[in-house]
Order: C-alpha cells, then sequence, then structure tokens
C-alpha cells in the first residue's frame, strides 16, 4: 500500500500569543494567516512501507535433544532460555510494535470464547459469578479471579531485547484498549486463587497489581477470531536502523506444541492502514480489473451489436398479433 | 331426538334450551389466550420456532442470547393474537348488536319489548312489516286474513323473490286477541341446518280447537335473518333460538384460502429447512470428528478425556440453532403487513369507485391480493354481472305484426301506440296478460306515484311497460286486481296462481274478470314451454321466428298466452289443484302434473322482448382481459340463445369466421358422448390455427358429462379458452369451479346474485359485485366491486403488483436469512467446527427485526411499470400468472446470490482484518455491515421505482443502522462497547467496506444489465419504452409481422420440449423459452396430451414467443 505520510507541523512559536493581547505594544498584532505560518499537512508522494521481521522459534527453541519430545520439554521444570538474533532489513522507525503470533489456536472455539465473566472482571463484588467460566471456575472451592479458560491459558513467554549489548526497552504500558482499562477491567479487582488449579495453564498474574493494569491479561482477553492471530507485547520507543541486529533473550514457556502451532515474534511499523496488509491492494486490483474488463466487454457487445433499447417490436404480441 | 315445545309457557322450558343469544365468537375472555395459542401453534412454522426458542433456553448450546429468538417470537405472537382479538371483538359487537335488538314478545299474555337474546323457546314474537327475524319461528297469525304472509329469505338462501308462507290449519282464524293467549305443543326435530325442511306437528290447547296433530312444513316457518315484506304483522312461536337455528346451525368458518403464492412459500420454506438438516448434520458430524481429533490436543479447551453420550448431540443442536435463522421468523409479519396493505390499496382506490351508487371496492379477504394476479380462469355469471339487470321491454311480436323493430323501443313506435289507441283486440289482451300474469306488487305512495314490487326483474319490466301503454296496474286488493287501462277501471278476481319453477319454465294465473265474469287462464313463459302448447289450429312459426330474430339480438323472450275456461272445467281442475296443493308428498310434482292438465290449447298472443343491457366496459374489459390470458367461461342460467347473443356482444366469441362455437348437447348419455367426442375432436383441430374456439353447453348435458366422462369433460375444459354454460344450476356453477380447480388452474369467479355465491366461496377468487340483486354475493366475496369493469384494473394493476411485490419479499426476505447465515456457517470452518456464532445476540436480532425488514417493506409501493402501461399491454400479467417471478428457479438466483454475497462478506472481512485486528468484535462488526451495505444496494437495485419513501427506508435504514451501532457502542456494559468507534475511525474499515460493496455488487449488477439489455424480458423492454418516453403503445403490427415470422419458428422448436414444464430460469430474468404451468405430470390425460400437448402450448406459447 502507497501512501502519503501525513505530518503535521509543529505551529507557530507558542510564546507569540502571549505577546498579542498587549496592546500598548508597538509590535503589530500577530496573526497565523498573515504570518503563512498556518499548521500544515505536508503530504510526500512516496510509499511508505510498513517493515515487519518475522521470527518464527517455537522449534528452534526447543533443544535439539528435546526436538522429538517437545510436549515433554515444554511440561517439564527446566530452564527454557533461549536467544534469537533479528536483522532489521530497512530502517523502522518508532514506534515499533512487538507481537507474538500464534497459529492454529482457536481463541474463537466456542467452549474458550464463552468462559469468561465480565461482571467479575469489573465489578469486585461480583467475584463469585463464575457460572460461564467451566471448568476453569474455581480452584479449591473458592472462585477464582480472573475465572475461565482465556484468563487460565494467557501467554507467558516473555522477550527481552537487546542492541549492540544495549537494552531495548519495551514499553508495556498503553498496548490494550483504553476502554477494557477503563470499563471493563476493575481498578479494584484483584487477581485471586489463580493459577492455584494442580493444572497451571499460562502465566501468572502480579498479585498485587489491579486487574486494569494488568495489560497483558487484558489484551489476552480481547478473543482473536482467527485461529492465526497476533497480540500487542509491547512498543519499541526507539528507531532502528537499517542492519541492526537485534537479540532476543526469550523464555519459551507457552505450550504450542501439544496442537502444533507456530509461535512467532513479530516486529512491525504501521501505516494508516494497520500492519502488512496485501491483500485489500490485491483485492481491489482483481475487482477494478473485473469491472473494468466487463465495462470493456460491454462496450464491445455494444459497438458490435447494437440493440435499441425499449422497442416495441421486442414485444413477442406484437409480432405475431394472430397468435392467442 | 325431539324437541317439545310449550307455546307461550312462561315457567316452562325456560332453561331446557338455550336463550337467543348469538355468538360467532371463536373466543371468550377466559380461553382467548390458551385457545389462541393452541391455534397458533399447530402451524407448522409456529412449532419450528417454538422448538428453537426453548432449544435456546438451554445455555450449553445456545450461541446467542435467547432472546434474540423470544423477542421477535412473542412479538410475531403478540400481533396475530391481536388481530384474532380485534376480529373477535368486532364480532362481538355484531352480535351484541343483533342480540340486543328490541322485539315484540308475549310475556304473561302481554305483549312487552324485550331484547332479543331473551327470546326463550315457546315464546311468541310479534313482527311487523320489514322486521327481520330475529329467531326461527313457527307462524301463527298474520294481518291477512287467508293466513299468508311474504317474506325475503336472501340472506338465507340467496333468492331475492319475496317467498310465501301460510299459518298452519289449526291456528287459521284465530283473533288476534286470542293470540296472546294460545297454549299448545309444537313436536319438532332437534335443530339441524337443512332450511328447506322442518316436519313438526302441532296441537293446540283448549280452548282452542282441540283437532288432531296439524302437520307443520317449512311453509309454516319464519326462518332467522329473513325479512317480513308486504304483510303488515306477523306473529310466530320461537322454536329454535341463538345459535341452534337453521342459520346459525349453518354458519360455518368459511375454510381460509391459502393464495399460490403462499403454497409455494411454503414449498420454499419446506425446502430451506431441509437444507438446513442437512447443514446441521453435516456440520454436528464435522464438529463431533473435529471435537474428537483435533480439540482434544487444544489444551486450553479443555475437553474433559470421558464425555456422557448425549455430548453426541450438542455440537449438532447448536448448529440448529446457529442456521435456525435461515428460515426468517419476520417473513410471516412482513407478508401480513404488506397484504393487509395491499387490501387498503384496492379499498382506496378511487378509480375503483362505482360512481352512481358510490361505492367504493372493497376487499374483504385481505390475504389473498397475489392470486389476483395469477388468475388462469374468470368464470363469470351472465345477469347483473354482465349486464346491468335493468330488464327494459324493448320489443314484441303480437299476432304476427313487429314492433319496436324500426326504432328499437316498441313503446315509442307508432304503430304500437295507434294500435292501442285504436283498441286492437289482439294488443289490448296482449297487454293485460302483460299486466295481469304476475306476482307483483303495485305499491302506490302518497304522492300517487305507482311502484312495483315484483320477485322477478322480468315480471316488472312487463308490468312498466304495459303501464306505459296505458294500461296500468293500479292496485291489488287481496285477491282483486285494478287495471287502469285508459281511465277504464277493470277489476280481475285471482283464483289460482301457477307458480314458475324452474322445471315448468312458465307461470300462470287464473284470473275472473268481474265485469263479465269469465273465467281465463293467462300465460306467460319460455318459448318451448309455451310454443307446443298452442291450440292446433294456430300457426306458431311467425312466434318462433320472433323469439329467434329477438334472441339474435341478444333479449330475452317470454312468450304471452291465453285462453278461455269453462266455468265447469275451471272447477273440476281446482278441486284437482286444491287437492294436489295439499298433498303432503310430492306435493311439487303433483301440483305440476295437475297444471299440465290446465296449459293446454293456448291462444297464443304474441312475444315480448325484454333487454338486459349490457354493463359499460364489458366488452372491453373482457378483451383485454382475454389479451392477458386469461380464460372467460360464462355460467348462467339464462337460455343458450340469449347467452350466445350476450357472448357474441361483448368479446365473449369471436363472431363467425374467427371464432367457432361448438355445441355440446344431448339429452342421453349416448348422444352427450358423441357430442363430447366430436367437440373435442373439433378443438383439437382448431387448437393449431388461430381461431376462437369456444364450447356452449346446457345444464342437462353438463349434468351427464361430469357425472359420466369427466375425463374427456376435463380435456375439453383444458383445452377450451372460452365457454358458454347455460342453463345451469348454482351447484353446478360450483361443480366447474371445482373442476378448472382440480387441473390446477387458478381461478376467479365473480358473480352477483345469490345463485353465485356458492360459485364464489368455491373458486380460488370469488368476486361479488354488489350490484341490483342484493349484496349477497358481495358479502360472501373475497372482493366485492362495484361494476363489471372494475375488474381489469383489480387484476392487471392491483392483482399484478400484489404478486410481483410479494415474489420480491419472500425472496429477499430468505436472502437476508440465508446471508447471514451462510457467513455464520463459513465461520465455524475457522472456528473448530465448535458452533460459536460470529455475530451477537443484539446484531442478530435487529438484523432481522429493523436493518433489513424496514427498508424491503417499502417494496409494497414498488411498480415495475406504471398502471397504464400495464393496462395498455396486458399480456404482460402472463409473467405473473406463469408464476414467472416466484418458482423455486428464482429462487435459486436468490439463494446464489446469498451463497455469493456471503463467500464476498466473510473472505473479505476476514483477509482484511487479520493478525494483530482479528478481533472478534471488531470482525463481526465489519462483516454486519457488509451485510447491511449489500443489503441496502441489492433492495435499491431490485427496486423499479424509488418514491422519496423508498428513498428514506433504504439509505435511512443505512445511517439508522450506524446510528444505533454508535448508540449500543456507547454503552459501557454492551459486549461491543467502543467498537463501532473504533472501526469508524479507522480507514481500514471504510476501505473494506467499499470493497465488499463493489465486490458484491458488480457482477450482480453486470448480471441485471446484460440480462435487461440483451436477453431482456417483455417487462424490460416495456420499462425502457416507458423510460425512453417513446411509443408505448405498438404501431407496427402489421410490416413487422412478416420480419417476424422467420425468427418465430426458430424459438418454438427450441422451446417444445420444455413446455408445460415449471418454470425454471435464471436470476434476474425468464426465460421465454418457458410457458405457463402444466396440469401436472400425474393427471390422467396423458393419452390425449400427447398429441394435444404442443399444439396447445403452442398457442399459449405463441404470444410469449
Amino acid at each position: 500500500m502507497n501512501s502519503n505520510s501525513p505530518s503535521t507541523s509543529a505551529g507557530g512559536p507558542g510564546s507569540a500569543d502571549s505577546t498579542a493581547p498587549r496592546r500598548n505594544s508597538k509590535r503589530p498584532k500577530y496573526s497565523r494567516f498573515t504570518q503563512q505560518e498556518l499548521p500544515a499537512c505536508k503530504p510526500i508522494l512516496t510509499p511508505k512501507w510498513v517493515v515487519e521481521i518475522i521470527d518464527r522459534y517455537e522449534t528452534d527453541c526447543v533443544p535439539l535433544d528435546s526436538r522429538n519430545d517437545k510436549v515433554g520439554f515444554i511440561q517439564s521444570p527446566q530452564d527454557k532460555t533461549c536467544h534469537r538474533n533479528l536483522t532489521v532489513p530497512k530502517r523502522m522507525k518508532r514506534p515499533i510494535y512487538v507481537y507474538y503470533q500464534l497459529d492454529n489456536f482457536y481463541q474463537n472455539h466456542r467452549r474458550y470464547v464463552k468462559s469468561r465473566s465480565d461482571q467479575q472482571l469489573r465489578n469486585p463484588g461480583d467475584e463469585g459469578d463464575t457460572s460461564a467460566c467451566e471448568p476453569e471456575d474455581t480452584a479449591h472451592g473458592m472462585p477464582i479471579v480472573p475465572c475461565g479458560l482465556i484468563a487460565w491459558s494467557l501467554f507467558n513467554d516473555t522477550y527481552n531485547f537487546t542492541r549492540n549489548d544495549q537494552l531495548v526497552t519495551i514499553n508495556k504500558t498503553g498496548i490494550s484498549w483504553k476502554s477494557d482499562r477503563d470499563h471493563k477491567f476493575g481498578k479494584n479487582v484483584y487477581p485471586r486463587n489463580f493459577q492455584n488449579n494442580t493444572l497451571v495453564g499460562g502465566a501468572h498474574l502480579v498479585a498485587n497489581k489491579s486487574l486494569s493494569e494488568q495489560e497483558d491479561l487484558i489484551v489476552w482477553m480481547r478473543t482473536a477470531a482467527l485461529p492465526t492471530f497476533r497480540k500487542l507485547y509491547g512498543k519499541i520507543e526507539v528507531d532502528l536502523q537499517a542492519g541492526d541486529v537485534i537479540n532476543v533473550e526469550l523464555q519459551n514457556n507457552y505450550n504450542t506444541y501439544s496442537f502444533d502451532g507456530k509461535k512467532k515474534l513479530v516486529l512491525s511499523t504501521t501505516s494508516w492502514l494497520g500492519g502488512k496488509n496485501d491483500f485489500l491492494g490485491i483485492a481491489y486490483l482483481v475487482v477494478g480489473g473485473l469491472c473494468f474488463f466487463l465495462s470493456l466487454v460491454f462496450t464491445i457487445i455494444y459497438l458490435v451489436k447494437p440493440r435499441k433499447l425499449g422497442d416495441p417490436s421486442y414485444l413477442s404480441w406484437n409480432r405475431n398479433p394472430g397468435g392467442h | 331426538m325431539k324437541r317439545y315445545i310449550y307455546i307461550n309457557h312462561d315457567d316452562l322450558a325456560q332453561d331446557l334450551y338455550c336463550d337467543n343469544r348469538i355468538s360467532n365468537r371463536k373466543y371468550t375472555l377466559w380461553n382467548f389466550l390458551p385457545k389462541n395459542l393452541w391455534e397458533q401453534f399447530s402451524r407448522f412454522m409456529n412449532q419450528y420456532f417454538l422448538l428453537i426458542a426453548c432449544l435456546q433456553l438451554w445455555s450449553l448450546i445456545t450461541p446467542v442470547n435467547p432472546a434474540s429468538t423470544w423477542g421477535p417470537l412473542i412479538f410475531i405472537f403478540a400481533v396475530s393474537a391481536t388481530k384474532e382479538a380485534w376480529d373477535d371483538y368486532n364480532r362481538y359487537l355484531s352480535d351484541k348488536k343483533a342480540n340486543e335488538k328490541e322485539v315484540w314478545v308475549v310475556r304473561q299474555g302481554v305483549k312487552k319489548l324485550i331484547q332479543s337474546q331473551d327470546i326463550h323457546v315457546g315464546n311468541i314474537v310479534w313482527l311487523r312489516e320489514n322486521d327481520e327475524v330475529p329467531c326461527d319461528l313457527v307462524l301463527l297469525g298474520t294481518a291477512d286474513p287467508q293466513g299468508i304472509c311474504y317474506v325475503e329469505t336472501a340472506a338465507l338462501d340467496g333468492e331475492t323473490d319475496l317467498k310465501t308462507r301460510v299459518i298452519p290449519s289449526a291456528s287459521m282464524g284465530i283473533d288476534f286477541e286470542l293470540l296472546h293467549k294460545i297454549k299448545g305443543v309444537i313436536e319438532c326435530p332437534s335443530p339441524d341446518k337443512d332450511i328447506r325442511r322442518f316436519d313438526a306437528n302441532l296441537r293446540l290447547f283448549p280452548p282452542f280447537l282441540d283437532n288432531d296433530m296439524c302437520p307443520l312444513t317449512i311453509k309454516n316457518t319464519l326462518l332467522q335473518s329473513c325479512y317480513l315484506r308486504n304483510t303488515e304483522w306477523a306473529c310466530g312461536v320461537a322454536v329454535y333460538t341463538g345459535n341452534e337455528t337453521k342459520l346459525g346451525m349453518s354458519r360455518g368458518i368459511a375454510e381460509p384460502k391459502l393464495t399460490a403464492v403462499d403454497a409455494m412459500i411454503d414449498k420454499l420454506t419446506g425446502a430451506i429447512f431441509v437444507f438446513q438438516i442437512v447443514v446441521v448434520i453435516v456440520l454436528g458430524i464435522a464438529g463431533n470428528i473435529w471435537k474428537n481429533t483435533e480439540a482434544k490436543k487444544q489444551w486450553y479447551v479443555e475437553y474433559p478425556n470421558e464425555s456422557p453420550w448425549y455430548e453426541l448431540l450438542i455440537i449438532p443442536l447448536r448448529f440448529e440453532l446457529l442456521c435456525s435463522i435461515m428460515i426468517p421468523i419476520s417473513i410471516k409479519v412482513s407478508l401480513d403487513l404488506v397484504k393487509s396493505l395491499y387490501a387498503k390499496f384496492i379499498d382506496w382506490d378511487d378509480q375503483m369507485v362505482d360512481l352512481e351508487t358510490r361505492i367504493r371496492s372493497h376487499a374483504t379477504n385481505t390475504a389473498i391480493s397475489e392470486d389476483l394476479g395469477q388468475v388462469e380462469y374468470i368464470l363469470t355469471d351472465k345477469t347483473g354481472t354482465l349486464t346491468e339487470n335493468k330488464m327494459i321491454f324493448k320489443r314484441c311480436c303480437i299476432r304476427g305484426t313487429f314492433y319496436g323493430n324500426e326504432n328499437g323501443d316498441a313503446l315509442s313506435d307508432a304503430e304500437l301506440l295507434n294500435a292501442v289507441s285504436t283498441g286492437s283486440t289482439d294488443v289490448i289482451q296482449f297487454l293485460k296478460v302483460m299486466a295481469i300474469c304476475n306476482t307483483v306488487v303495485p305499491i302506490q305512495s302518497n304522492t300517487g306515484v305507482i311502484s312495483y314490487k315484483a320477485q322477478s326483474q322480468d315480471e316488472e319490466a312487463l308490468v312498466r311497460a304495459a303501464a306505459s301503454l296505458h294500461m296500468v296496474f293500479v292496485n291489488k286488493n287481496g285477491n282483486v286486481l285494478e287495471i287502469n287501462f285508459n281511465g277504464l277501471l277493470l277489476r280481475y278476481e285471482v283464483l289460482d296462481i301457477l307458480e314458475f319453477t324452474s322445471d315448468r319454465k312458465r307461470m300462470s294465473v287464473v284470473v275472473k274478470c268481474c265485469l263479465s265474469g269469465k273465467i281465463y287462464l293467462l300465460s306467460k313463459g319460455a318459448d318451448e314451454a309455451i310454443l307446443p302448447l298452442a291450440r292446433s289450429g294456430q300457426q306458431t312459426r311467425t312466434f318462433s321466428e320472433a323469439v329467434e330474430q329477438y334472441a339474435q339480438l341478444g333479449l330475452r323472450t317470454l312468450c304471452l298466452a291465453s285462453r278461455e275456461l269453462d266455468d265447469d272445467e275451471y272447477r273440476e281442475w281446482s278441486l284437482m289443484f286444491k287437492e294436489a296443493n295439499s298433498k303432503l308428498v310430492d306435493r311439487e310434482w303433483r301440483v305440476a302434473e295437475v297444471c299440465q292438465r290446465l296449459e293446454h290449447d293456448f291462444e297464443i298472443l304474441g312475444v315480448a322482448a325484454i333487454e338486459d343491457r349490457l354493463q359499460d366496459g364489458v366488452p372491453e374489459t373482457i378483451s383485454t382481459l382475454r389479451k392477458a390470458g386469461i380464460n372467460f367461461w360464462m355460467l348462467t342460467g339464462d337460455k343458450q340463445n340469449t347467452a350466445i347473443q350476450i357472448a357474441l356482444s361483448c368479446n365473449f366469441v369471436s363472431p363467425e369466421p374467427k371464432g367457432q362455437l361448438l355445441l355440446l348437447s344431448g339429452k342421453t348419455e349416448d348422444e352427450v358422448c358423441r357430442s363430447l367426442e366430436r367437440v373435442l375432436l373439433t378443438m383439437r383441430i382448431t387448437n393449431t390455427e388461430p381461431k376462437d374456439v369456444a364450447f356452449v353447453v346446457d345444464g342437462w348435458a353438463l349434468e351427464i358429462a361430469l357425472k359420466h366422462y369427466r375425463k374427456a369433460f376435463t380435456e375439453l375444459a383444458i383445452l377450451s379458452r372460452t365457454a358458454i354454460c347455460c342453463r345451469v344450476t348454482p351447484s353446478q356453477k360450483a361443480q366447474l369451479v371445482e373442476l378448472l380447480k382440480s387441473c390446477d388452474y387458478r381461478t376467479l369467479a365473480i358473480g352477483d346474485g345469490g345463485n353465485d355465491v356458492r360459485m364464489i366461496q368455491q373458486a380460488d377468487i370469488g368476486v361479488g359485485i354488489s350490484g341490483r340483486e342484493g349484496l349477497q354475493a358481495a358479502r360472501a366475496a373475497d372482493y366485492s366491486i362495484g361494476k363489471f369493469r372494475f375488474l381489469t384494473r383489480l387484476i392487471l394493476v392491483h392483482g399484478r403488483y400484489s404478486y410481483n411485490r410479494t415474489a420480491f419479499l419472500s425472496q429477499y426476505s430468505f436472502y437476508k436469512s440465508l446471508l447471514i447465515c451462510f457467513i455464520q456457517i463459513f465461520f465455524s470452518f475457522i472456528s473448530g467446527v465448535s458452533g460459536t456464532s460470529l455475530f451477537n445476540s443484539v446484531s442478530l436480532m435487529a438484523y432481522n427485526v429493523f436493518y433489513t425488514s424496514i427498508p424491503v417493506l417499502v417494496s409494497v409501493l414498488d411498480k415495475d411499470l406504471s398502471e397504464n402501461t400495464v393496462m395498455q399491454h396486458p399480456q404482460i400479467l402472463f409473467y405473473c400468472q406463469a408464476g414467472r417471478l416466484l418458482n423455486p428457479s428464482t429462487f435459486a438466483g436468490w439463494f446464489g446470490r446469498a451463497l455469493f454475497h456471503a463467500i464476498v462478506v466473510f473472505v473479505i472481512t476476514i483477509h482484511s482484518f487479520v493478525f494483530e485486528k482479528s478481533e472478534m468484535e471488531e470482525v463481526s462488526m465489519v462483516a454486519l455491515s457488509g451485510c447491511i451495505w449489500l443489503q441496502a444496494f441489492v433492495v435499491a437495485l431490485e427496486t423499479n421505482s424509488f418514491t422519496i419513501l423508498q428513498h428514506l427506508a433504504i439509505w435511512g435504514n443505512l445511517v439508522a443502522f450506524y446510528a444505533i451501532n454508535l448508540i449500543v457502542s456507547a454503552i459501557p456494559s454492551s459486549e461491543m462497547h467502543t467498537i463501532m468507534f473504533r472501526l469508524c475511525r479507522q480507514p481500514l474499515y471504510w476501505t473494506t467496506i467499499i470493497l465488499i460493496t463493489m465486490a458484491g455488487m458488480g457482477p450482480v449488477l453486470a448480471l441485471k444489465y446484460f440480462r435487461y439489455t440483451y436477453r431482456s424480458s417483455k417487462i424490460n423492454i416495456l420499462q425502457q419504452a416507458e423510460r425512453l418516453g417513446g411509443p408505448i403503445l405498438s404501431l407496427g403490427n402489421i410490416e413487422s409481422q412478416s420480419r417476424s415470422l422467420e425468427k418465430d419458428i426458430s424459438p418454438l422448436s427450441i422451446s417444445q420440449p420444455k413446455n408445460r414444464n415449471p418454470v425454471y430460469e435464471p436470476l434476474l430474468s425468464d426465460s421465454p423459452s418457458a410457458t405457463r404451468r402444466s396440469i401436472g405430470p400425474g393427471t390422467p390425460f396423458d393419452f390425449f396430451q400427447s398429441q394435444t400437448r404442443l399444439s396447445s402450448t403452442y398457442m399459449r406459447n405463441s404470444k410469449d414467443n
């Protein structure tokens, strides 16, 4: 998708405004218009590429000796640290979004998608409202907060980025929807009894942080409609230059091996249409081409074999009047 | 069972029988809810919806909130229950009005005014002239010293003539005062519905004549809802009351009529249901397989390892619920709504108002307007329907002299006037018969103007004509008639009346001239009933010629005759007549036989010709509707010649060279059989020629043909576009309707009189003309119109539009439901076949109830062609008749379109909103908005004429969709909180929507353009002509004829194998090769049709090709 890049000028100097009201000043009245300093959009007709780095790591991060029993490896308590090197192919302007991508993971499965309690997430008083959360509704006879399969299976791989041995900070605040933080997840609802069952699904939560601050959970609980999906992990707030090598230290904790799901780490910039997606462009071209082709065909048919519209002689009863 | 009724016994029998409270109500306050629900749930569709709604209460399997089904379901039930309740309330009101009508009843020996509902069996009820009879009474006394009273039984049997009723012999001569105190007992059968039979006995108690049992017949009764006429008062004892009267017992709830369109919709619903079951089974199996293989590995779903067997059912049931929207719950409500609007459009139509009587057209049955557009046969009555039923004496032939031949009106024929003034005996005798030989009652108003009350229009016409020829029938005083001839008052005493019956076809009176004391027998009747009885020696040839000549002109003829009787002869005969009249068994036959003994050796006086004028616009109406491919049958009680003449004069059949009449007659089985074969043979041969062939049959031959040669007659009925059936009875009319219906033809019966009621009720559509024969037919009919010519508009405009609109609306309803359902099905493939709903409950409910139903409802205003164009090209009705706009193949088109659009919406949505954007709620809203945009454009594409309302509904609906969703998105607790705001800010959303709309509508538009321009149907051509403003009226018949000849041959030969199959045609158009509906492959006429099919379809086809 080629796009012009909208950029806004920073505006006029703010100090000018404060001097304007002074009447006895000899300075002429400042106006952005007269001084031709109106904020302007300066489109540049150059394509803006969305740069994307995708790193599939679920197999590579299993030690060679465990590769024939990946499920056993992931369920074992051993250290699962894994190092990956990513090379930046093109300059990436900040913010750079860090996603993890899961494949063949059915967040839209009926049993899964319903297994949550919005009441409980919002309201500290409703923590017992776990009827929809079956089978992850209670542990040791107490309601789980947050309950349900979605929360229980929270993604728990972690990533740390270093560039030239310098830590690249990942901003993990503001990665979820603001509306979710404000309205869906309560500010005074704290995790309780979470991952306390014999079977531990995914990540643990920090016990003394309210749910509205647990942004990884909030992101995860916006269920995806497709079995392949990306979730925002964090934002890198610095530009990456072409050729930079980024070292990722990741904790490969999440079990996608039982269902042969891929795990990918994605670093991507965005454009006005969002991330990298060729589909719309191709689809527009195809539909447009089809329309063009059809109009061409109709034009040719019209030129070769014109037909008079609304000619009464086409009416059969006019053609053989005695026919009935 | 018998009942014993004690007359005037206030304490007895009070509670034994019901009181006279009439109740037509279906419900009471208490049983309304259960009964109404039970009735509604006896329909399959409702049971289906209830089952779905109940399944949704099971939260394990429901994909959405149960409210999304319960809401609409309760709404639909509430709407139809309210309608029922309203109808029932109106019935209650009319019952109440009848029940609270005040009548005079004897209580404790005194006449009191009480409410009609308080009449009890055994009460004596007093009636005055023109009162309606409140319950079934046995007559006890009348104002007439002879014990006679007149009643009009139109409401009961539809016969408008006055009938005489006599009091039983036992109560003859009882004093007016004594009648209040009369006591006695009546032994009568339990209530039944036979209005021609009442076998009972009466015995009066002392001090009244305590003779033996006095037998009672129907002649002694006054039945409920009749009117007392020409009698000052009458009184009778109530024998049956309330709902147990003869009328109440025979009152049945008319079977609701189902239109062809409804039947087709039911069929399509069934097909969709089967499709749905298949989908559910396939997806259910796939879901269980996925669950047992894949889902076990998906640890985060935590399927238990062991599960009870019924778990297997859960996934199929989930899919059943997910797919339940395939059958749109809103279709019934939408259809009911638009149907009642169609009916209102008929009621409101200013062009169907009879300007003379200010009677508007009215649709009593609001549910069958579509059928009007699919009529194939019109069966019409003649008198009063095609004609005005205003009889006017036009010509006569007296003793070989023709009067009125020159100027067409005998009343202004100088020759006749001259003959009257010179006192020609023949003419005077003729006029006397005209004035006397009848049962007319003259009524002199205060101003001295004499009006005549007659049983038949003919008699009235004759008396009027006589009056204008100075033979004025002034007064009827008991049995004495007074006639004023040129100021000379003549009195005649009526001795006997030999009544008219349809067998005798004549009526006679025996009168005694008060002046000379001579006794005369005066007769009038049909020519075949009078002329053979002429005295030997009289030449009747001139009269037969006159009859022939008049019949040629379409006039009704009556022969008048007289004979002077000897005193002795009369006295002898009179005894026999009295005896025959008092016979209890076979009375009618005996009386007829006795009459025969007197009616012979007539002196034929002449022939009177009466004109029954055609209504305005009848020929034009018939030729227009015949052009529209509608076949006309005339069913009349009149005689053959008159019927044929009327038929000729109103374009029913073409005159000789072009048209041909085939007579089907015969008195015996053999004759009829031979005649039938001959007619059939001719019919088959002539069918290949462009010729108007009609067959003419009389009631007698029809009876035999229907009884013994039904198969052959049915074939004849199918082959012939026109038929004239004369001398047929009401039940035969109904039989003919039944015959055509059994061949799967849509029939419309139109009539005006009580004798047409059965035919009207039998036909698919009954149309009544609110005419001179009363409102009987109009009341029984589905539609009542003021004039025959409104039929064109009713069929071509209202019927056609209704059909088109319903065809669109019903298919569109399925389209939109299928569209959203397909998306759900596709989604299940990427959600682990687990039955997740992509859309949330609010969206699903609103989709059916608001987003998609409002734009389509305004399609009731859509007009594909203007009314004028349709009127000029009635042939276009063919598309409706043949069901071209709603049939399995057009439905397949809509089905395909739904599938295509679902693919477009689904594929584009899941490919644009991928990865980090694949959030469930967002994807769901994108898909939903895609559907809404597409459906708005589909409605716009299928709309032929945009009024402001249509723009408002279609585009306003689109705006409303966003408004509603933005509002819902603003509610923090809703599932889709902020979703719509987020989407509307994203350029991706709008580009996706534009892409969906383009990809969805582009091909449909191209296809439509192609069909419209290069494969245009006749409708398209007319639309184009209309829009170009060119000559819609075809001009070039002649020059285009030669050119088209070679063109015609090729399509015909191609199309023939397809003939008479149900029409299968591609989306959006109609292939020219398809033809009208066949009589079905299972019918037993295959033998004939192997040879006749091609030829007969040629005719029907040729107007299309």
